[in-house]
């Protein structure tokens, strides 16, 4: 009964709220029954007000119940639906945004679930702040019908300060006058510029870890895991799967940082496993696979290199045939006339010629190459796994290149090959596969083992090869020779000049099937690929 | 007033209730001020009402051609058969004579001149199927004759009062002809066709043949004998009217729905052009605009300049295509989101109409970067390509209008009052409309 | 027929006559007045900003002044200049003790403040302390990258400095009166030549602890790498008296 009265408040003001809110694309809220909150139950246990999940609001009818008499419902309503609206609209609006705050507050509180804590209490401030000045919200009067713990009386004391808005928290309460000066640290900070989140979320830690800490430890003796805040949490049930994966893709691009993106997804790898992210789109791959960090980085990294997917070649078959109607003019040839659409006048107006086209159809479909990449991974080489490698990337931008284009691809990752510091891949279309192997490290010295090499290169009649070195191989002449047979397309990206790269250019410069690009920038290498890529799917003729 | 008004619109979804459920199935797609409609249908309505120009795109036998057919039956009381007569299909081969009109030969043997009109360019409903399959020249000849409403040919012309163009194209790929991006820009929407469903799809064959319930033997004998007539265009249109009347009054006792007649049509036209847009929906267009077509280095954008890496306007829309935008594009959003905003009985235009219009209005009017195609191309959407990206621009800049909303109107505002000759200055702000303003002004100065 | 109107150009307005208004593409604006909602936030965040300009001009006033080519040597001549430099521009500012703090973190951001040299903006945190309003000063610098010497520098009697975090060399140097609490590890020369007052220093410490102390106590609850040449005052490592003790030689590591 409580529900339907609820839910009629809710659709009586739901179009006024979106309003407010400047239309956000997220659907129609509900009312519901949420969390386990023990009506009736002594203490602050309300339960939770608010849940979002991939943007569906409910809001909680015993929660509502709960505040009865403290509140009207329609404003609490009001108030809970604005804080879950901003939380979309203004922080953290995306899941990059959210994870950039979380590795933020991570740095000052150390520990996985105080970070979550305090980035969830942020979140919160700046929404509700926001609320109130933007938003004209009920909100205050909502904080002022909770009940508080140690730690919400210090916010709601913040909020007193930076609202200008009596919320019933005296500085002699609870909190006391120790938490004053929390209080007045965290009144400085700017929550509404945005720019300034990640150096903002950083004060707002260092002030509030005493406080979290001194709750964790009075949860810890209590026994409990921890309350939810009120106005309900912020986990990745808010974001879809696609979401998600774009805000890896941002978070990848903007740390470039290969440590601080592995510490974010172990630290949420539960939640990611979650919310369905893992490899490979995660489809039926099930909860029990654990999920690769590094190889992760260096998958979401690459997608922000795609090139276009190769068009499928127009070709003129070179013969004309009438194609389509033209008026004729006075002094032009009489043989296209078409007598039909004239009706068998020639004069001008009336008389109609064919005009005549060259016919098209599509070329005949050679499909795109497989590739073949071979990578160095030499005690000279960057550790994949320790720093970003733009070796890798750059191959892993190739690999997905081809592999979007419906080819598969190989890999050859040597070291010291002939002492066994090789893996070989053959020919696939597993992307987790191919990056697992390119990501492999060996550290030793630089030699090739041409067994290997060249079964996979006659193993297929179309191949595209990519190697990646500084070619400081000590069998480069073996190279050079067998490279000088082969007809296919090879692109040789080496890093640094050297003597050796300059026997390796000098040896092969005559043939044109061979590309050979010295890489000053390291940072240079996933362009240059991309770019020869670029011209192989869009030139018409395949190589000599 | 007030009841009238409502009138109309009831009227108007009975119709797209009425297509629905009986004439062409699919599941709604589009959800606005808490209502789910097809936007297929509702686009189609709305453009037969609004006089537009829709293009429709889908998979072969997915409903292009019949629902817009159903639509302008309703729209403009036609019957079914007088329609399929007018539809011009494209191929190759199509020539002016076929679709504009030709020669009365008994005269023209005679040495008279006279034309004899084709339905396409007498009735104010014209389909054209598979647009992109026409040779340029008659897709130019086509929109530009429905831009204006002229049709002329040997020294003849009949003026259209009232007239929508329905066009539809299969996905545009190599191997057919691709309708280039001026002649796209003339359509005011794009829509797609979708697939409805395994159980929609399958009822689709059950049932009632549904081209025959929107059919009337005698009304379409009268409308061929009419058009086929010599008579002056002029003076067959109250005659088109008297028959279309009589059309939908068979319809309405039949099937229950009541079609709409001309009056109707004018005064629902009139009723949408007096809705406002709101202050929020114009800053919202004019941003969406601005950052459509600026650019800091060049002036403007367009397509045959690149951005400057490193430019400060990274993070708008500018930097993710390659054109700018035409003056059509204002003029459609405005006049759909009148026409959306009519239809929902709301009292003017607010930015969630404009909102839900723009990725129809704009989808087929952007040439993306290549960058941006390959990095979005493998998303996960319901929609066609071209409409997600424009739904996904859309609400990327709804976000910025979100945050900075009022200081923009409020800079709109001091220009407004800068115009008039107040000693003010432009306010500044980083968003592209701001120097769009400041630009308005000192060509005002000078 | 395509009969179009004739146009008489005799009829024709000239373009002078009749000109039409041009139309203002921001009319519909006109009546918009944007009612600016301020809450005390946007007061304090904006009177934070001021007063950080302010500390910022006056540290680089300071460089200007002392840090030639941004070369700077520790040195005692250099030291006493530097921060009655440092004195005289902080004296003209009202900040409070939070304005500090933000100031050590805003060294490190390099769009904001584009040098940081460890000595003088040492000198210049002091002097800030030194004369904050507050009696208690409390620095969270435990996330800062940089270890700041001279940190401490004549923290006068009746002064509490608190930092949260480790500090550099020459930590508490000629301290009078004041009591200074590292709540991590100092470096080397800390409270050298310190008159009066208390340095407590909760983890490690250096070498050349105390040279040329005067006075006062400094209390380890570490381990104390190296004592310098002590003239009087007292040190103490884990609560045992390590100066005046056993002997011990000074400057050396033990």
């Amino acid at each position: 009964m409580k529900k339907e009265k609820h839910q009629a408040i809710l659709d009586e003001i739901w179009p006024r709220v979106k309003r407010k809110h400047l239309y956000p694309e997220i659907p129609m809220p509900k009312v519901g029954e949420l969390g386990d909150s023990e009506e009736g139950a002594a203490g602050k246990d309300e339960g939770v007000g608010l849940e979002m999940k991939e943007k569906q609001m409910t809001v909680n009818s015993a929660f509502l119940s709960s505040l009865k008499g403290r509140i009207p419902e329609e404003q609490a309503i009001e108030a809970l639906l604005d804080h879950g609206i901003t939380h979309y609209t203004f922080c953290p609006w995306d899941f990059h945004t959210h994870v950039a705050l979380y590795a933020e507050a991570k740095k000052v509180m150390g520990d996985k679930a105080l970070a979550k804590r305090a980035a969830n209490y942020f979140i919160d401030v700046v929404s509700d702040t926001h609320c109130v000045k933007k938003r004209f919200s009920d909100i205050p009067e909502l904080h002022r019908s909770l009940k508080k713990g140690k730690v919400e009386e210090v916010i709601a004391s913040l909020y007193q300060r930076i609202w200008g808005i009596d919320l019933g928290v005296s500085s002699s309460g609870k909190s006391g006058k120790g938490y004053e000066e929390a209080v007045r640290r965290l009144a400085r900070i700017p929550y509404l510029d945005r720019s300034r989140w990640n150096e903002s979320i950083l004060k707002f830690c260092r002030t509030m870890k005493p406080l979290l800490l001194e709750e964790q430890q009075g949860e810890g003796s209590q026994g409990g895991k921890g309350e939810s805040s009120p106005t309900g949490d912020h986990d990745f049930n808010n974001y879809s799967y696609e979401e998600i994966d774009e805000g890896m893709r941002e978070y990848a691009s903007e740390k470039m940082a290969l440590s601080e993106f592995r510490e974010m997804v172990e630290d949420f790898s539960e939640e990611l496993k979650e919310a369905g992210y893992g490899m490979e789109g995660g489809m039926g791959r099930g909860r029990g696979t654990s999920i690769d960090a590094d190889v992760l980085f260096y998958m979401k990294l690459a997608e922000n290199y795609a090139i276009p997917l190769r068009k499928v070649l127009v070709e003129e078959k070179g013969t004309l045939h009438p194609h389509s109607h033209a008026p004729w003019e006075v002094g032009s040839p009489y043989q296209d006339v078409d007598i039909w659409t004239s009706f068998g006048k020639i004069m001008p107006g009336i008389t109609q010629i064919w005009k005549k086209k060259e016919g098209k159809g599509r070329g005949r479909v050679e499909g795109t190459p497989d590739c073949l990449i071979a990578i160095d991974s030499s005690g000279s080489m960057i550790n994949p796994r320790k720093s970003l490698s733009y070796a890798v990337l750059g191959a892993a931008c190739a690999s997905n290149a081809y592999l979007r284009n419906g080819s598969k691809v190989a890999v050859y990752n040597f070291s010291d090959a002939p002492m066994g510091g090789k893996d070989t891949l053959d020919y696939t279309d597993r992307r987790e596969a191919i990056y697992r192997v390119l990501c492999k490290y060996f550290g030793g010295g630089t030699a090739l083992d041409l067994d290997d090499l060249v079964p996979l290169i006659r193993s297929r009649k179309n191949l595209d090869l990519f190697v990646i070195t500084d070619m400081k191989i000590t069998n480069l002449e073996a190279l050079i020779s067998y490279f000088g047979q082969i007809e296919n397309r090879v692109t040789a990206v080496h890093i640094g000049e050297n003597p050796y790269a300059a026997r390796f250019e000098k040896a092969v410069e005559k043939r044109s099937n061979i590309n050979i690009f010295t890489v000053k920038r390291k940072e240079d290498i996933p362009n240059i690929i991309l770019g020869k890529i670029r011209e192989y799917f869009h030139s018409t003729h395949r190589g000599p | 007033m007030e009841a009238e008004r409502n009138g109309y619109q009831k009227q108007i979804k009975a119709i797209y209730q009425f297509i629905s459920e009986h004439l062409y199935f699919n599941r709604p797609d589009i959800e606005v001020k808490g209502e789910h409609y097809n936007s297929t249908i509702l686009f189609s309505i709305l453009t037969g009402l609004k006089k537009g120009k829709e293009l429709i795109i889908g998979e072969p036998g997915l409903g292009k051609t019949t629902s817009a057919e159903f639509v302008c039956s309703l729209i403009y009381q036609i019957p079914l058969g007088v329609i399929w007569s007018s539809e011009v299909s494209g191929h190759p081969e199509q020539t002016e004579e076929k679709i504009v009109g030709r020669p009365d030969l008994g005269k023209l043997n005679r040495g008279e001149e006279d034309v004899v009109w084709t339905n396409f360019t007498q009735l104010p409903a014209k389909i054209v199927d598979e647009i992109n399959r026409l040779p340029e020249t008659k897709q130019s000849m086509i929109l530009d004759g429905v831009d204006r409403g002229n049709w002329e040919y040997l020294n003849e012309m009949i003026v259209n009062e009232e007239y929508s163009l329905f066009a539809t194209a299969n996905y545009q790929d190599g191997g057919t002809n691709t309708m280039i991006a001026p002649l796209v820009d003339r359509f005011d929407v794009m829509v797609e066709s979708r697939y409805p469903g395994a159980n929609l799809a399958f009822m689709v064959g059950k049932g009632e043949r549904k081209d025959q319930l929107l059919r009337h033997p005698k009304s379409e004998r009268d409308f061929f004998r009419l058009l086929k007539s010599k008579i002056h265009y002029e003076k067959k249109l109250p005659k088109m009217d008297e028959i279309s009347n009589g059309f939908g009054e068979y319809v309405h006792g039949t099937l229950g729905v009541k079609p709409l007649r001309r009056e109707d049509r004018d005064q629902i036209r009139a009723e949408m052009g007096d809705l406002l847009m709101d202050l929020d929906a114009s800053a919202f267009t004019r941003m969406l605009l601005a950052e459509f077509s600026f650019c800091e280095r060049y002036g403007q954008k367009r397509s045959v300049e690149t951005c400057e890496e490193g430019c400060h306007y990274t993070g708008y829309f500018c930097h993710e295509i390659k054109n700018c935008a035409s003056n059509r594009l204002p003029f459609s959003i405005r006049q759909y989101a009148q026409a959306l905003a009519w239809l929902l009985q709301d009292p003017e235009v607010d930015i969630e109409h404009v909102k839900s219009v723009v990725p129809y209005a704009l989808g087929h009017r952007v040439q993306w970067k290549e960058e941006v195609l390959a990095r979005k191309e493998r998303s996960k959407r319901d929609d066609p390509f071209p409409i997600f990206l424009a739904k996904d621009a859309v609400r990327a800049i709804s976000q910025r209008y979100r945050e900075q909303s009022d200081h923009l109107k409020d800079a709109l505002a001091a220009g407004s009052r800068i115009f008039q000759g107040e000693e003010l200055e432009p306010l500044e702000g980083d968003h592209p409309l701001y120097q769009e303003i400041k630009k308005d002004l000192e060509g005002r100065r000078r | 027929m395509k009969n179009l109107p004739h146009q008489n150009k005799d009829l024709a307005d000239p373009p002078s006559r009749n000109p039409r208004p041009i139309r203002n593409p921001f009319e519909e604006f006109k009546v918009y007045s944007f009612v600016k909602t301020d809450i005390p936030l946007d007061r304090i965040v904006e009177s934070t900003e001021v007063v950080m300009d302010e500390i910022r001009r006056g540290y680089e006033k300071l460089l200007e002044e002392e840090a030639k080519e941004l070369v700077w040597m520790v040195q005692y001549n250099t030291i006493i200049k530097a921060y009655e430099v440092a004195e005289r521009y902080v004296k003209e500012i009202r900040y409070s003790a939070e304005d500090i703090e933000d100031f050590c973190f805003a060294l490190e951001d390099t769009q904001r403040i584009p040098y940081l040299i460890p000595g003088p903006a040492g000198l210049y945190i002091s002097a800030l302390s030194n004369y904050a309003q507050e009696a208690e000063i409390v620095l969270k610098l435990s996330e800062l990258k940089t270890e700041i010497n001279l940190l401490g520098f004549r923290l006068p009697k009746g002064k509490r400095l608190i930092i949260e975090g480790d500090t550099g060399d020459f930590t508490g140097i000629g301290v009078e009166g004041g009591e200074l609490v590292v709540e991590g590890n100092a470096k080397n020369w800390t409270g050298a030549g310190m008159r009066s007052g208390k340095i407590l220093v909760k983890k490690n410490i250096g070498l050349h602890t105390g040279e040329w102390m005067m006075g006062g106590e400094i209390h380890v609850e570490g381990r104390v790498r190296g004592l310098g040449n002590i003239v009087e005052g007292k040190v103490f490592e884990r609560d045992k008296l390590v100066y005046p003790g056993k002997a011990r030689y000074p400057s050396l590591y033990y």
